[in-house]
């Protein structure tokens, strides 16, 4: 019979302390980190919508933060958010109808999902400048 | 790069931990120190420095991280054959499971290099400098690399692993046809080694009460047996917010089973069975 005092007693063995990140686990952490930054920037669209409400003067603020280069900076990260979120979510899609799961599908497909979230990234900031300049 | 099997070892590694500190969220008893250092004798030629999770619930201390330096010249080509020439040689408490020394029985799964595979069918010479030798991850600790199994095995015995049936026994075997028999491959070669388990971070943070990806392996391998007739009362105990389907679909099982199968799969099998069942 095990004895549970002195099970109570054992110590733990650490595990996120020691165990190598994989593309497997880091492209989970991802796609919840990218979730969250979302949530974050939807409030941010609708005190940007608030501020173009509210009159061209809180529209210039918000214009002038967005435009500076810490502004760009967020914005970049929303947008690669938004891509790396997106394709992480089809990748889940594909295994929820039970494909992909394949070792070789799971990193080809992780892959591409970096690929493509950061080619998606580029492609809508270089038609964004060019559009808006 | 892509990994096409479970025994494949990355070649280039961006980091090798998570950015947490070393001792992040234990508790003051799963705290680790440093510990001492056994050094090669003076004749060694070729050596190589293992670093080795040591615990001994009998001193009271802690947790702590001991380096041995091993001879290659006097020990074979495993990590399971550098732990026993350093029992045999070095010292001789340092505890661990073995049995079959050719990955048949899973009695030496261990975290090596920070994945969890089986210390006999993993090479010394694939392993870093130094080799980091901890205790399958998430475990309670009984002594040095010995895991404390009787949470995943109880977790285990919920699926109850065993044929059911209410059909008459018939006289000789239950029998199957080669289809019926080949939807278990893939399945039924599980060794019950827990690397999966101790691999899932779901596991990790829900542990209590997720079942972990190798007892839901092993519940897929009962449901997809022709010969079992309780495939309703399954799914019904599966069919649970917290023991399927805090599955993330993250596959590190699959990623580091030794025995080369896929968790992942079974359990994406299941809940495709339970969205049907409704339909």
């Amino acid at each position: 019979m095990p004895d549970p005092m002195n099970e109570r007693r054992r110590p733990q063995s650490p595990n996120i302390q020691i165990y190598r990140p994989q593309l497997t686990s880091v492209l989970s952490i991802a796609n919840r980190i990218s979730g969250v930054v979302m949530s974050v920037a939807a409030v941010g669209l609708v005190l940007w919508l608030l501020a173009v409400a509210a009159g061209p003067e809180t529209y210039a603020i918000a214009h002038n933060l967005l435009t500076s280069v810490l502004g760009r900076i967020v914005l970049l990260a929303v947008t690669f958010s938004f891509f790396l979120h997106l394709c992480g979510s089809i990748r889940h899609l594909v295994w929820d109808a039970g494909y992909g799961f394949e070792l070789a599908a799971i990193y080809a497909s992780g892959w591409a999902v970096v690929a493509a979230s950061v080619v998606l990234t580029v492609a809508a900031w270089v038609a964004g400048l060019f559009m808006v300049g | 790069m892509i990994i096409r099997s479970s025994n494949q070892l990355s070649r280039f590694t961006l980091i090798k931990r998570f950015p947490v500190p070393r001792n992040f969220g234990l508790g003051s008893k799963s705290r680790i120190e440093r510990g001492r250092t056994w050094p090669a004798s003076n004749e060694a030629k070729r050596t190589k420095a293992f670093e080795i999770y040591r615990y001994d619930p009998d001193s009271g201390q802690s947790p702590r991280i001991d380096t041995f330096e091993v001879d290659l010249d006097e020990c074979g080509p495993m990590v399971l054959d550098a732990l026993i020439w350093i029992k045999n040689n070095v010292d001789s408490t340092l505890t661990f499971r073995r049995s079959c020394r050719e990955g048949v029985c899973g009695s030496c799964a261990m975290n090596i290099d920070g994945t969890n595979w089986l210390a006999c069918t993993r090479f010394i010479a694939d392993t870093g400098s130094p080799t980091e030798i901890y205790p399958l991850a998430n475990m309670p600790v009984i002594k040095d690399l010995v895991a404390d199994l009787n949470h995943v095995l109880a977790q285990y015995e919920v699926i109850q692993p065993w044929l059911q049936s209410e059909a008459p026994r018939p006289e000789k075997e239950r029998l199957q046809s080669i289809e019926e028999r080949a939807r278990l491959d893939g399945y039924y070669e599980c060794i019950l080694c827990f690397c999966c388990t101790s691999g899932c971070p779901s596991h990790w943070w829900n542990g209590d009460r997720f079942l972990g990806p190798a007892v839901l392996l092993q519940a897929w391998r009962w449901l997809a047996d022709s010969r079992d007739e309780a495939v309703e009362e399954r799914l019904d105990r599966l069919e649970d917010p917290f023991r399927l389907y805090r599955c993330h679909t993250i596959l590190n099982c699959t990623r580091t089973c030794p025995k080369g199968l896929n968790p992942g799969k079974a359990i994406a099998e299941i809940k495709k069975r339970l969205v049907e069942r409704r339909s």
